[in-house]
C-alpha cells in the first residue's frame, strides 16, 4: 500500500542494504537451525510429526493466500470460513464415496472464491471488501444449512486422509502436492507468470494484452481449491466439523506468506517461499513448546517475530 | 434521485441507514418491537462496542493504509484496564488509552520512518499486541472487581442511551468537528487524496500518518477499555469477528479504499446500520444467521456500486448487445 517511488536513498546504497540484509537473513536462518537442532527432543519422531502435521493444515491455506497476494489483492479474511465450510461440504457429501466427496468439497471451494475473484477481476471491486462480505455469506450460509449443529461424516472413507505413508504423515503429503503444484503454476505456466505481471503492474499488464481479470480469477480459485484441501484434511483430523475450524487461519496463513518474504504490494514472491515462512513460524513454535515456554510467551515471541522478520524483508526489498 | 442518493458516496450511508429501518418496519408491521426504547437502547449498546474500532480503522482506510493491529489493541487496552483499574477506574481507563496510543504511535513511526506497507507492520503489531495480552493475563479471564463501574456505564440516560454509547457519540462527535472545522481534517483528507502531491504543497505527511495510528491506536483502546469496565471481565481471546465488522462498518459507512474520502458522522451511520440490522433483525424474531446473510449482501452491494470498473463493464456488454442487434436485423 505504501508508495513505490517512496522506498528510495535510506541509510545506505541499495546494493549495500541487500548484501546487509542477505547476510541478516542467513545468520537468521542458522541461529534459528542451531537454536532448533541444540533443544533436546527436536529432532525426535514426536516433535518432526507435530511440526509436520501444524505445517500441513496452516500451509495450504497459505499456499492459496500467496496467489492472492501476488496478484496485487493483500489477502482475502474469507479464506478461514472457506476451509471451514468446504470442511463441512466434505462430511455431508462423504456418502457418495471419498473420491467424490473431496472433488465435490474443492469445487464448492473453488467456485466460493471464483465469485470473489471474478468481482475483483471484471469490475475491480475492493478485495478486502470482498473477502469481509464472502466471510459473512459464508457464516450466515453455513449457519442456514446446518442449523448450528456439528456435523458428522456421512460416510465411510476418511482413513485416506490421515495415517502414514512410509513414516509420513498423509497431511504433510498432502501438503508438499499443494506446494508443488503451485510452484508449478506460478512458474512453469503462462497464467502464473501473468499473475506476477499482474500483481506488479495492473496497468503495464493490460497494455501488454494480459485478460487481467481472467487472471485474478484464476488466481482466487487457487485460493479456493487449496483452502478446501485444508479443509478436507482438518475434517479427516477430527471425525466431525463447524465453523470454528477454520477460524483465525487467514491471519496465520497471511503471516506464514509474509514471513516467506511475498512482497503485500503483489508482483514478487513464491509457494516456496510461503513454505519457508510456514516452516520457519512452525519451528519456533516447536522450539519455544520444547523449551517450557508456556503458550501465552509462545503467543508474544512468535508476534514480535514475525513482526521482526516483515521489518527485515521490506528493508531488503527497497531500491 | 435514488441513483445520486446510492452513488454520491457522502450520501449514501444515510441513505443505507434510513433504507435499512424503513424496511425492518415494513416487515414489523407496527407491532412495536422494532420501535421500542428496548430495541434503541440495545443498538446503541453494539455502537458502543463497535463504534470507536471503526471509526480508528476507517481514519486509517481514508489514507489508504489498514490498521489491522485494531482488534489487538482493543482486548490489550480492556486487560490493561481491568487489572490496573481496580482502585481507581480513571487510571485504568488512562493507562488502557495510552497504551493503545502508544502503540499506533510506534506503528506508524516504524511504517514512516522505515518506509513500510501497513499490512505488514499492522499484522505484526495484531499478533504482538494478542501476545502481550495472553502473557498479561496469563491465558485466563479476569473479572474486574469494581461491580458498580459497570452499572454506571451501562445506566440508561432518558432510555434511550447509556453512559457508555453517549461516551462513544461524544467522541464521534469530536473527531467530526476536528475532520470538518480544523486545518487537521483537511490535512488528513489531503494525505488520503494524493500523498505525493500532499507532500509537494508542503505538508508533513509522515506526521499526519503517525498522527492518524495513534488516533486509531486511542480510539480502538478506548472502546475495548469500555467494554470490559461494562462486562467486568476482560479475556485475551479477542472477540474473533472484531475486525472484520469494524472494516464492514467504516465502508458501508462511506470511507473510500481508495482513500481521501470519508467522515465520523459516516462511519457512525455505517456502524449504525450494522447495529440496527443486528438488534433489529433478532427484535422482530428472525433467526441470528439472516444476520449476516443481510450484512452479506450489503457489503456485496457497495462492493459493487463502488467498483471503478462495473459502469464501463455495463455499457460495453450495452454496446455489444446492440451492435450484435442491429446486424440481426440487418440480415433479416
Amino acid at each position: 500500500m505504501s508508495n513505490v517511488s517512496l522506498r528510495s536513498g535510506f541509510l545506505l546504497g541499495g546494493i549495500r542494504a541487500r548484501q546487509i540484509v542477505l547476510a541478516v537473513r542467513i545468520l537468521a536462518g542458522g541461529a534459528l537451525a542451531i537454536f532448533a537442532l541444540s533443544t533436546p527432543g527436536f529432532t525426535s519422531p514426536l516433535s518432526i510429526n507435530s511440526l509436520l502435521n501444524a505445517i500441513s493444515f496452516i500451509g495450504c491455506v497459505a499456499v492459496g493466500m500467496t496467489f492472492i497476494t501476488i496478484t496485487g489483492n493483500i489477502m482475502s479474511l474469507a479464506l478461514g470460513a472457506t476451509v471451514s465450510a468446504s470442511a463441512l461440504v466434505f462430511l455431508a457429501s462423504l456418502s457418495l464415496g471419498v473420491f467424490p466427496a473431496f472433488l465435490v468439497a474443492v469445487l464448492f471451494g473453488v467456485v466460493i472464491t471464483a465469485v470473489q475473484g471474478a468481482m475483483v477481476g471484471y469490475i475491480r471491486a475492493n478485495p478486502l471488501l470482498v473477502s469481509i462480505a464472502g466471510l459473512s455469506l459464508l457464516i450466515g450460509g453455513a449457519a442456514l444449512a446446518t442449523g448450528g449443529q456439528r456435523i458428522y461424516p456421512g460416510g465411510e472413507g476418511l482413513q485416506a486422509f490421515k495415517g502414514r505413508v512410509a513414516g509420513i504423515p498423509i497431511e504433510a503429503l498432502y501438503f508438499f502436492a499443494t506446494v508443488v503444484i503451485g510452484q508449478f503454476v506460478l512458474s512453469w505456466t503462462r497464467i502464473g507468470r501473468e499473475m506476477v505481471m499482474v500483481g506488479s503492474n495492473l496497468r503495464a499488464a493490460i497494455a501488454a494484452g494480459i485478460d487481467t481479470a481472467r487472471t485474478i480469477t484464476v488466481a482466487y480459485m487457487l485460493a479456493g481449491a487449496f483452502s478446501a484441501v485444508a479443509g478436507i484434511l482438518l475434517a479427516a483430523r477430527y471425525g466431525s466439523g463447524d465453523m470454528e475450524l477454520g477460524l483465525g487461519y487467514d491471519y496465520t496463513a497471511i503471516a506464514a506468506v509474509l514471513v516467506g518474504g511475498t512482497a503485500i504490494q503483489g508482483g514478487s514472491g513464491s509457494v516456496v517461499r510461503t513454505l519457508i515462512g510456514v516452516t520457519v513460524i512452525a519451528i519456533i513454535a516447536t522450539v519455544l513448546l520444547l523449551r517450557g515456554f508456556s503458550q501465552q510467551w509462545q503467543y508474544l515471541i512468535t508476534g514480535l517475530i514475525v513482526l521482526a522478520v516483515i521489518m527485515l524483508h521490506t528493508i531488503g526489498e527497497r531500491r | 434521485m435514488i441513483r445520486s442518493l446510492l452513488l454520491n458516496p457522502t450520501a449514501r450511508p444515510f441513505t443505507v441507514m434510513a433504507g435499512s429501518i424503513v424496511v425492518l418496519a415494513l416487515i414489523d408491521r407496527g407491532t412495536g418491537f422494532f420501535f421500542s426504547m428496548g430495541t434503541i437502547f440495545s443498538v446503541m449498546q453494539l455502537f458502543a462496542t463497535f463504534g470507536l474500532v471503526a471509526l480508528g480503522l476507517g481514519l486509517s482506510i481514508l489514507i489508504r493504509e489498514f490498521d489491522l493491529s485494531v482488534a489487538g489493541i482493543v482486548g490489550l487496552a480492556g486487560c490493561i484496564a481491568v487489572m490496573t483499574g481496580a482502585a481507581n477506574p480513571w487510571l485504568g481507563l488512562l493507562l488502557g488509552v495510552g497504551a493503545g496510543l502508544l502503540s499506533g504511535l510506534i506503528q506508524g513511526i516504524i511504517m514512516t520512518k522505515l518506509h513500510l506497507s501497513s499490512v505488514g507492520v499492522t499484522l505484526g503489531g495484531l499478533l504482538t499486541l494478542q501476545g502481550m495480552t495472553y502473557v498479561l493475563t496469563d491465558n485466563k479471564t479476569i473479572g474486574y472487581p469494581n461491580i458498580s463501574v459497570a452499572l454506571d456505564l451501562n445506566a440508561p440516560i432518558a432510555g434511550l442511551v447509556s453512559v457508555r454509547s453517549a461516551a462513544c457519540l461524544a467522541v464521534f462527535v469530536l473527531a467530526a468537528l476536528v475532520m470538518n472545522y480544523t486545518h487537521i481534517g483537511r490535512d488528513v483528507i489531503a494525505t488520503g487524496s494524493d500523498r505525493r502531491a500532499a507532500r509537494v504543497a508542503g505538508l508533513n505527511t509522515d506526521h499526519v500518518v503517525i498522527g492518524v495510528f495513534a488516533a486509531s491506536g486511542a480510539f480502538s483502546a478506548l472502546g475495548g477499555v469500555l467494554l470490559s469496565y461494562s462486562l467486568s471481565a476482560a479475556s485475551p481471546v479477542a472477540l474473533a469477528d472484531v475486525l472484520a465488522t469494524a472494516a464492514a462498518a467504516a465502508i458501508v459507512g462511506g470511507v473510500s479504499v481508495v482513500g481521501g474520502r470519508g467522515s465520523p458522522m459516516g462511519i457512525a451511520a455505517g456502524v449504525l446500520t450494522l447495529c440496527i440490522l443486528r438488534s433489529g433483525l433478532s427484535a422482530i424474531g428472525v433467526e441470528p444467521h439472516v444476520h449476516d446473510l443481510v450484512t452479506g449482501f450489503i457489503l456485496i452491494a457497495i462492493a459493487f456500486l463502488d467498483a471503478p470498473e462495473l459502469f464501463r463493464r455495463v455499457t460495453s456488454w450495452r454496446l455489444a448487445h446492440a451492435e450484435r442487434d442491429a446486424a440481426q436485423t440487418k440480415l433479416q
